[in-house]
């Protein structure tokens, strides 16, 4: 299962007013790749669901913050 | 409203994450059927579940009283709809 987040790092400027934030994260979820759903695709069970946020394995799409802000993840 | 079950023991939980299990179920099966009408399997999975949600709404409506106002749920002898414990209580 590959990894949803992608990183890219911005340009650092000598200028800069603030300090430099070197890596930015960004995150692919998996209807970006899908399109159209299928049909009969696997589900999980109605507790799981309710917990995972979403009926299909497929298009779970965990999310923990963007990692860059101690205090504010998850 | 047989005394053996109170409004917030174990059972009254129970029900209520199961009934809440399926409701999101039947929302992400309505979600899909809007845009997959033809697929058959989903729409009898979305019947079974609606069925299976009555079956349980009906459980906990008999056991702790209504779960809707308005006319959405029958209701016991006293007047059962402000009756604790109130929906930040559970």
């Amino acid at each position: 299962m590959y990894s949803q987040i992608r990183v890219y790092y911005p340009y650092i400027s000598p200028f800069d007013p603030c300090p430099p934030i070197r890596v930015k994260t960004y995150q692919v979820n998996p209807q970006l790749f899908i399109g159209f759903q299928p049909e009969n695709l696997p589900q999980f069970s109605p507790m799981e669901a309710l917990r995972l946020g979403t009926l299909w394995p497929a298009l779970y799409s965990p999310y923990s913050g963007r990692g860059d802000q101690e205090g504010l993840e998850g | 409203m047989n005394s053996a079950n109170q409004p917030g023991d174990k059972r009254y939980y129970e029900l209520l994450e199961q009934l809440q299990a399926i409701d999101f179920v039947l929302v992400e099966l309505n979600l899909y059927l809007d845009t997959h009408p033809t697929d058959s399997n989903a729409l009898e999975q979305f019947n079974q579940q609606a069925e299976q949600r009555w079956a349980i709404a009906q459980e906990f409506e008999s056991l702790y009283g209504p779960l809707l106002n308005f006319g959405h749920s029958y209701s016991g002898y006293p007047w059962q709809w402000n009756n604790v414990p109130w929906p930040w209580q559970v």
